[in-house]
């Protein structure tokens, strides 16, 4: 049994203590929206916000997170009407949209810290995060667009 | 027009309230009975393509599977134009299962399969009609209503308008309150509209999937989850072919939730109630393997050799792909220039960003399953489902799922995940979850095949290329990946050939052939198809003749495009475009000229080298593409920027090797794709040049190799005859 905070809600999970967060959100929770793409904490498609810093919950134990608050993109504050979702979509950055999630929470980490931050700042930090797709030039305008509105 | 298209468009169904709407089983539109009369009716599925609301949104249904290539945006746009929809009242939904006349795309043998950026292509003529006649049967239906002539009737956007008597009725409306009139005379292609009163077609409409891509609610299949479903995690045979002999799994059973270890052919399977305990499961199974594959000697660098050694020698046998005039002649001429240079490319791995995976649900008495795949063909899909449970394809119910990512790696996938879902959820009574690791998905990838070029031409004193001939060696892709239909080929592989034609360069006497290897690995089509090499090694090459006619790249190309003047317009833009060989300091630009089956394409590079490792340096990429007819600029405009990343990444330091038939690299940290860092600023410009529309998927991949390789050279005086360019730094 680990007991969790996702998105601002207390649940306790049948889940080992060990288990990693992304198979716990995902497979447990229902919490699709997060992605698994490497489970070796090289490509962010897993990302989520522990204490709202940009983390990889493929690399978390669902154990070592019972006193952290956790949020998903299912929790991402105004959820579908969040500035950076307005300007993903502005931008028409999403191609198969598997990696957008992680795209988008390492994002909001990112502005969180940083309201303003550089053209160089954004790419370092979402160079974390792989796309296949290759839908990076429009990321990175859509994390400036959306820097600016926020 | 088939016979089998007109009869369904012209079967017509209604039906009472939403509840009781479905398209049925077999995708078509046999009337439902019982459809209480007294209901009000809240959605008219007209034909097979179209779902007219009573609150007057449509649902256009498309037929190619979205993998992020903008489908389910762009075909429906086609339907909507002649429907004359009011796009902003448009869904759309793609079709799991249906019948082929209706349903397959002509450009891939009739069947549902997306692949070959031949969507908009191969579906853009029955769209077109399809949408025409939908609208003209509403139209009839009104003019009845009113009792006015049918040709008064005209449309705005999802009306119908009647001028003369200042009437008007929503499509909506008209559908689900109207005696429909189906039996209406077909819609002639003269009948269609002119490109000059198109208002969908051509426009930058927000594409239908994104908005839930943007908060994690598209459900891809590896978000499947069935009640009572078992995770499987597969120990696949470290080498092709190999089969367990000896299963030690008293630890893995040991593991709290395992329920069951399932040997299969060439796999353990661990099904456990949770895909954790699955995975540690995995990890304590101690398996013995028969080491007996053909497989076991297989070697990348070996197979590299092999191939370099077969296109040098003039006595292999090949088969012709192309042969134009006389090039072995040609290039006889004892008064003409004769230049002959090798290229090779290695073996590359698609990385799609969701492993493969796919759910089965095998029905209690195992005839029949229902199953969610990520899948390029539902057709396929459902054959191979079928097959596996010696079942017919109606017993097979199919959920083709949003794909996070396809490449080509996901066309025949089925017949490997989708049979072993199957196969173990059969055994285990419960529905199933195989899912694949990264580590699995890149150990038993099926890759682009490692190829040697060998292009030789003659000059003439003009500098007009008088011979050209260009021998490719490489394993068969459509041999292995579609063999059924590699037995009708006559040894002709479109999969690793085409393009190798050079059709819009001005080449009399032109050879081209295919000297077919022995697969080491398992081999598929990956975005670009042949063209990625191909166009690379041609374009090098033709570098390589530029110099030796004393030209330069740009005029050489000028001289050889000069009769395709789709070919010459898009180099024209890229030259314009770029300031072509005008790169800043430390920098350079290399030009290509590459177009992808019917689209035009000219890309040029911006390169430096990073002082400290050598490693090429993207700086700017600029595309010039003519698709034709561009349905969706913006989309064409995020699938070329998308190809050219997907084409630079596998130029720079992707590369699968095959040591003693197993794969070395295992995931993202050795199987190197480019990064937002590592990406250039790109610059598209499309051209419409009015002929038939055609892909856009992967012209972006071909241009990227001659492009990068040529920028080198003008960098450093040594280009790259090895693709990639950077694997080994």
């Amino acid at each position: 049994m680990v007991k969790l905070n996702v998105n601002g809600t207390d649940i306790e999970v049948e889940a080992d203590a060990d288990a990693p967060l992304l198979w716990v959100l995902r497979e447990h929770l229902g919490l699709t929206g997060t992605k698994f793409g490497c489970g070796v904490g090289s490509c962010g498609a897993c990302t989520v916000h522990i204490d709202g810093e940009a983390m990889f919950s493929c690399q978390t134990y669902a154990s070592d997170v019972e006193d952290a608050e956790i949020t998903t993109i299912e929790g991402l504050p105004d959820n579908g009407d969040h500035p950076l979702q307005k300007a993903w979509i502005a931008e028409q950055a999403p191609q198969c949209g598997y990696c957008q999630s992680g795209q988008i929470m390492r994002a909001a980490a990112l502005l969180s810290q940083n309201p303003d931050p550089s053209r160089e700042e954004i790419v370092e930090e979402m160079s974390t995060n792989l796309c296949r797709c290759g839908t990076y030039p429009r990321i990175i305008r859509a994390v400036e667009r959306a820097a600016k509105e926020v | 027009m088939t016979p089998s298209t007109l009869t369904s468009r012209r079967s017509f169904l209604k039906m009472a309230s939403a509840t009781t709407f479905a398209l049925s089983a077999t995708g078509g539109v046999s009337i439902l009975a019982g459809s209480a009369t007294a209901e009000i009716i809240e959605s008219v599925n007209v034909g097979a393509w179209v779902t007219l609301h009573a609150d007057d949104h449509i649902t256009i249904r498309f037929a190619s599977a979205e993998m992020g290539q903008g489908v389910s945006t762009a075909l429906p746009m086609i339907l909507a134009e002649e429907l004359d929809a009011d796009w902003s009242q448009v869904r759309s939904e793609q079709v799991d299962k249906g019948p082929l006349d209706t349903f397959g795309n002509p450009k891939i043998n009739g069947i549902m399969y997306t692949a070959g950026s031949t969507s908009v292509e191969g579906y853009f003529e029955r769209l077109r009609h399809a949408g025409a006649q939908v609208r003209r049967v509403l139209i009839h239906s009104v003019a009845a209503h009113w009792n006015v002539p049918v040709e008064e009737i005209t449309t705005e956007p999802s009306t119908l308008v009647h001028g003369g008597s200042n009437r008007n009725m929503s499509f909506g409306e008209a559908a689900t309150t109207l005696t429909l009139i189906t039996d209406v005379p077909e819609v002639t292609t003269e009948e269609l509209k002119s490109p000059s009163n198109w208002r969908i077609i051509g426009t930058d409409v927000d594409r239908l999937d994104i908005p839930a891509k943007t908060r994690g609610e598209t459900e891809y299949s590896i978000d499947v989850r069935v009640p009572g479903m078992l995770y499987a995690a597969q120990l696949n045979a470290p080498v092709e072919g190999e089969t367990p002999i000896e299963i030690s799994d008293d630890d893995a059973k040991a593991v709290a939730g395992v329920v069951q270890i399932i040997p299969l052919t060439n796999s353990v399977n661990v099904l456990a109630e949770t895909f954790e305990a699955a995975l540690l499961a995995r990890d304590l199974l101690d398996v013995t393997w028969s080491e007996d594959s053909a497989f076991r000697p297989a070697n990348s660098e070996t197979e590299l050799a092999t191939l370099k050694a077969a296109v040098e020698d003039r006595g292999r046998d090949a088969i012709v792909w192309e042969t134009k005039g006389d090039a072995t002649s040609s290039l006889s001429d004892a008064d003409a220039k004769t230049i002959a240079s090798v290229y090779t490319t290695e073996q590359l791995y698609h990385a799609q960003m969701e492993p493969l995976n796919a759910t089965a649900s095998v029905d209690e008495d195992g005839k029949g399953a229902e199953v969610w795949i990520g899948t390029q063909s539902q057709t396929v899909s459902i054959g191979v489902a079928a097959g596996v449970l010696q079942t017919t394809p109606d017993k097979i119910r199919i959920h083709a799922m949003q794909m996070g990512g396809a490449f080509g790696r996901r066309t025949v996938f089925a017949r490997e995940l989708l049979r072993d879902a199957l196969l173990l959820s059969k055994i285990s009574q419960r529905p199933v979850k195989l899912m694949w690791t990264r580590e699995d998905d890149v150990k038993n990838g099926w890759f682009r095949p490692a190829s040697a070029h060998q292009l030789s031409a003659s000059i003439d004193q003009d500098g007009n290329v008088t011979g050209y001939h260009h021998r490719l060696a490489s394993p068969s892709v459509l041999q292995f990946a579609l063999p059924q239909i590699w037995e009708k080929s006559n040894g002709r592989d479109l999969l690793v050939m085409e393009g190798a034609q050079a059709q819009d360069y001005d080449c009399p006497n032109l050879t081209a052939e295919h000297i077919i290897t022995e697969r080491q690995s398992k081999i598929a089509a990956w975005r670009g198809i042949g063209w990625g090499p191909i166009c690379y090694a041609r374009e090098c090459f033709i570098d390589e003749l530029a110099a030796a006619a004393g030209s330069d790249p740009a005029g050489f190309r000028r001289k050889l495009l000069a009769k395709s003047s789709r070919g010459s317009a898009v180099l024209e833009k890229v030259l314009e475009m770029s300031d072509y060989g005008n790169a800043p300091e430390g920098r350079a630009h290399g030009l290509s000229f590459a177009g992808y089956k019917g689209t035009r394409g000219a890309g040029v590079a911006e390169i430096s080298l990073d002082p400290d490792t050598s490693e090429v340096r993207f700086h700017k990429f600029w595309a010039a593409v003519d698709p034709g007819i561009a349905i969706h600029p913006r989309n064409v405009q995020a699938q070329v920027e998308g190809g050219v990343i997907f084409g630079l990444s596998g130029l720079h330091r992707e590369r699968i090797a095959i040591v003693d038939g197993q794969v070395d690299q295992n995931n993202f940290y050795d199987y190197e794709v480019l990064r937002a860092n590592q990406v250039p600023e790109i610059f598209v410009e499309i051209i419409q040049s009015g002929a038939a529309p055609s892909g856009v998927g992967e012209i972006g991949v071909p241009m990227t190799g001659g492009a990068v390789a040529n920028a080198l050279f003008a960098l450093t005086g040594s280009r790259p005859h090895n693709m990639p360019f950077n694997a080994h730094l």
